[in-house]
């Protein structure tokens, strides 16, 4: 194919590893605060939290105005500019609303500052699920925004596609699965969480293979131009090998393969270390395939 | 003048470029950067291994072997995906109908160059922001009532810019005698930039 103005969106856009690993971050915050609900743990309360600033932090460090933000916010304020039509805008709202609920879990599971009376507001919240399922839904938004985020470029034909929130949804929950595993290892978590993990992570698995299997094969059979060079990058194009290897053999088949010998024989914890990692960076993998495979529409054939 | 959702646009200022009057000289891509961003002269905007410029040439071959190029730039559409995508209300429509930005509202996100379905944003390296036509030194013309500058520039008269709600303005003239076409017309993006086709 003769494409005259191929132009790859992280050359311009600049969209590459650093939003990669702010949207790895926002969904391993996002659904941990889901699993949160049901394993009320310090250490996830720790991991949550950690995640959404680190995420937060490469955001910001990715605006190329980001000096100009209290200004910008200050306007939008005064002249009531807000976009509610964006998705961009719906993500400043939920994760500052996530970052403020997973904030408080973390004092309520910070022993030393139980013992200040003004601060047992705290954990007191913490106990109430009320609390906690807006802190779950908090969450579970969270990790959508970051595919409608997306899905909603309409310059890159690649992610205009519905798939994309559900397979970020699909990735994030996958991924807190492999940390549940990780803290059983550490000793974080018991035995029945870690076999409710390993049954819940295979089914994620199945799931989120044939959702990256379908992502790829919608786009290349049925595409535009530009979804289909970018779906031909990601299967037999510059990104194969991080799609194959990356996303499917590390981040899907070996914690597959893992999962099946750990029910057939046992757990044995060097194994569930090495499926739960290879899980995670499966899951930065997709998402910096899907991220660096994004073309623009070729406008002269 | 900032447009307020659904409100219409006193005018609609449009841009035409005829594709079989341009010689591909390139003069108005660098009048467009000597008059916008004078700083960008001589630097390149490395996405588009290109003149950092709010006009991008595009060459390409046709399978008959016939060469074939194509001047790509902002299309101030009706439907503008980068004003529904801007989390602040950065990018707005202004009374005259074009595609504006307002830097005290800009972040610096890109959100704006990724929506942009013909690519025609790049981000200046010096201040961050999102760069497109028209440029702040090209509105100052049209409020001067003058034509931009790659209109000024062109040496074969492919370029015309002005008012298509007017049916007497020289590009609705134009336009309603010589055969033209919108990019990527399916997008619903309601682009008002026109490529003219024929010369006569």
């Amino acid at each position: 194919m003769n494409v005259a103005d191929l132009t790859l969106q992280a050359d311009v856009a600049h969209w590459s590893w650093s939003i990669a690993l702010f949207l790895w971050f926002v969904g391993l915050a996002g659904m941990g605060s889901v699993a949160y609900y049901f394993m009320r743990r310090a250490p996830l309360a720790f991991t949550i939290f950690g995640s959404l600033v680190v995420g937060l932090l490469l955001v910001v460090s990715h605006l190329t105005r980001w000096w100009n933000l209290p200004i910008t916010i200050f306007y939008a304020i005064v002249e009531f500019s807000f976009n509610f039509e964006s998705w961009m805008f719906w993500g400043f709202v939920i994760l500052s609303v996530h970052l403020v609920f997973s904030a408080v879990v973390v004092l309520a599971n910070i022993q030393f500052l139980q013992r200040f009376w003004f601060l047992r507001w705290a954990a007191v919240l913490n106990q109430s699920n009320l609390f906690l399922m807006g802190f779950a839904a908090a969450g579970f938004f969270a990790t959508v925004y970051s595919g409608f985020l997306i899905s909603t470029a309409a310059g890159v034909p690649l992610w205009n596609t519905a798939l994309i929130p559900v397979l970020w949804v699909i990735s994030a929950s996958v991924a807190t699965v492999a940390l549940i595993e990780l803290f059983y290892v550490l000793g974080w978590a018991d035995e029945r969480e870690a076999a409710f993990g390993l049954r819940l992570g295979m089914g994620l698995d199945v799931m989120k293979l044939l959702a990256v299997l379908a992502f790829i094969h919608i786009s290349l059979t049925v595409g535009s131009v530009g979804a289909r060079i970018g779906a031909e990058r990601m299967f037999s194009g510059d990104l194969a090998f991080m799609t194959w290897v990356g996303v499917i053999g590390i981040g899907i088949l070996l914690p597959l393969a893992i999962g099946v010998f750990t029910l057939m024989f046992g757990k044995k914890k060097p194994l569930l270390v090495v499926s739960a990692v290879s899980a995670l960076a499966g899951v930065l993998f997709l998402r910096a395939a899907v991220l660096l495979a994004g073309v623009w529409e070729p406008l002269v054939l | 003048m900032r447009l307020r959702r659904g409100q219409e646009p006193t005018r609609r200022l449009a841009h035409i470029w005829n594709e079989a009057n341009c010689t591909a000289c390139g003069a108005c891509i660098i009048a467009c950067t000597a008059t916008n961003a004078p700083e960008m002269m001589h630097r390149e905007e490395k996405g588009w291994n290109s003149l950092a410029s709010n006009i991008r040439r595009i060459e390409s071959v046709t399978p008959t072997g016939r060469p074939t190029m194509l001047l790509n730039q902002c299309q101030h559409c009706a439907n503008a995906p980068c004003v529904h995508t801007c989390p602040f209300g950065a990018v707005y429509y202004n009374d005259d109908g074009l595609v504006a930005i307002d830097a005290r509202l800009c972040i610096g996100c890109s959100y704006c160059v990724a929506a942009c379905p013909y690519n025609v944003r790049w981000m200046h390296p010096d201040n961050g922001l999102p760069k497109k036509c028209m440029g702040d030194a090209c509105l100052e013309l049209v409020a001067a009532n003058q034509k931009p500058a790659c209109v000024q520039a062109c040496p074969a008269n492919a370029r015309d810019f002005g008012d298509i709600k007017d049916p007497n303005s020289s590009v609705s003239q134009t336009l309603k005698r010589l055969p033209h076409r919108t990019l990527l017309e399916k997008a619903g993006t309601e682009p008002k930039y026109f490529i003219v086709e024929s010369s006569s």
